[in-house]
């Protein structure tokens, strides 16, 4: 057979069963989650975590699920079909292999792998911040510095993978031209047209029902690592608020979590309530002295939280707002200022109306209701 | 003999009273102490006027106070305040140690001074005949 007899094959090629329909649903359910977890993660505010977070670990979970039909799904599943050694790679991009590769071709082989690999270590990152830093999920007692290192890494892969998507639809695009079949249909439909000179690949059964078992065994772990979820996480807050300090404190603001600042600075707003932002707040000294204390004994260098590591010690020496820092601005760019000064917000100090549980000291992004405008 | 028992008790209970005083009592001890009869319409004019003097943010009381001292008010956190008037809210002028807390903090705020007995005297006295 030889290429000068193509233009003579019959209108209607024959077809082969190139892709199963495990491996087509995993596709295109990957393309969903990834496209939820990234419009969520690149585009949508904060208050969006608990989709992010959803289609993230949907997204792990159907990687580890093709990982195994990898070993057990039929021909092209596998990974023997598509991972090839470097210089086969090499070959196949220098144009030296000859030949239609049914499954994916050895560059895209590669790229299967890596996109697999990038997306395991998203989500494991992933877990690593909300444990770390938001002190939530399977890994919620990990020091908070941990959980910031695995945020970094998280954005940095997620930027990655979405270099990587471009470039596996740029090519998905590129080889269908290059070969003139379409391969995004293919992954709909699971067949290409058989063409005289294509690879062989070794026909190989597929093992389902081992597949299925150790799918089962992979979801029953995952459901006992959440399980973990529910014990309290060190490093948050727990202390009841002091009597006094509600008392007075709460007559004019919210009350503002003693971890939310480090106790230099506690001490510093402490000794000047006469020009207490902007007000006379001042006490009897005795009072003074056990609401000091009581925030002393309870700042920031008692918890793990995120607000605890942004806000404290980054105040301007002369008893600024928390408003004012770099953290607290990156972190409410979405929200504009008109939308704080309306009812019913009304003030960039009144964190309590859209963070349900700020006076708790936690700012978790899964309690952050941002209130409907009122008319006052 | 008896007060030395009476009145070490009477100051115990003091604060756990949570009426210390009334309205009433707070214009006429203010006003014993300023030596003036209480002008509620003074105290009106002191209320609702722009101040200087005192910190840029509070040039009135009326900046956190309603200027309807039977509606809420607004602390500038965005926290409500409680009707300032005794008949829109019975606890106002009850607890002296409040009162003067208060007013301590809040003349500072918008004069920039204590204010005077006379000026309390009015005050309480246009608030509680409203």
């Amino acid at each position: 057979m030889t290429d000068a007899t193509a233009p003579d094959i019959p209108e209607q090629k024959e077809q082969v069963r190139v892709w199963d329909i495990w491996v087509r649903l995993f596709h295109w359910s990957l393309v969903a989650c990834i496209s939820a977890a990234a419009v969520t993660g690149f585009l949508l505010g904060a208050s969006w975590i608990a989709l992010h977070i959803a289609a993230g670990l949907a997204a792990v979970a159907l990687v580890l699920a093709r990982i195994v039909w990898g070993f057990f799904g039929p021909t092209h599943a596998r990974f023997a079909d598509f991972l090839r050694t470097p210089s086969e790679i090499l070959s196949h991009l220098k144009g030296k292999d000859a030949g239609r590769h049914l499954g994916h071709n050895p560059a895209g082989g590669l790229m299967m792998l890596a996109l697999m690999a990038v997306i395991l270590m998203l989500g494991m990152s992933g877990l690593v911040g909300l444990g770390g830093a938001l002190r939530t999920g399977p890994l919620l007692s990990l020091p908070y510095a941990t959980g910031e290192v695995g945020l970094e890494l998280h954005e940095t892969l997620a930027v990655l993978l979405l270099v990587m998507v471009l470039a596996h639809v740029a090519a998905a695009i590129f080889e269908s031209r290059r070969s003139r079949e379409n391969l995004v249909r293919s992954m709909v439909t699971g067949t290409k047209e058989s063409r005289p000179g294509d690879h062989t690949s070794y026909p190989v059964q597929a093992h389902p029902r081992i597949a299925i078992l150790l799918i089962a065994i992979l979801a029953g772990t995952a459901v006992l690592l959440t399980e973990a979820d529910t014990q309290t996480p060190m490093g948050v807050p727990v202390a009841e608020l002091d009597e006094t300090f509600m008392d007075e404190c709460t007559a004019c603001h919210l009350a503002y979590h003693p971890s939310l600042l480090s106790g230099t600075e506690w001490r510093s707003i402490m000794a000047d309530l006469e020009e207490h932002y902007g007000e006379d707040a001042s006490f009897d000294t005795e009072t003074t002295k056990q609401i000091t204390d009581w925030l002393l004994a309870h700042d920031a260098s008692n918890v793990q939280t995120r607000p605890a590591h942004l806000f404290a010690g980054n105040l301007r020496p002369s008893n600024g707002s928390m408003t004012e820092t770099r953290a607290w601005n990156h972190l409410h760019e979405d929200v504009s200022n008109e939308r704080f000064l309306r009812a019913p917000v009304y003030s960039q100090a009144n964190c309590s109306a859209c963070h349900k549980d700020a006076e708790a000291g936690w700012f978790s992004p899964f309690h952050i209701r941002i209130p409907k405008e009122t008319s006052k | 003999m008896k007060y030395l028992f009476v009145l070490p008790l009477c100051l115990l209970a003091a604060p756990l009273a949570a009426q210390s005083t009334t309205p009433a009592d707070l214009v006429a001890q203010y006003s014993a102490e300023a030596g003036t009869e209480a002008s509620a319409d003074r105290g009106r004019d002191l209320f609702l006027a722009t101040h200087t003097g005192g910190k840029p943010d509070t040039p009135s009381c009326t900046t956190c106070h309603s200027p309807d001292p039977k509606a809420m008010g607004q602390a500038r956190t965005g926290k409500p305040i409680d009707p300032l008037a005794p008949s829109a809210n019975s606890e106002r002028f009850t607890d002296l140690k409040f009162v003067e807390k208060w007013f301590g903090r809040n003349c500072n705020s918008v004069f920039g001074r204590d204010c005077t007995a006379a000026e309390k005297a009015d005050v309480v006295a246009w608030l509680s005949s409203l």
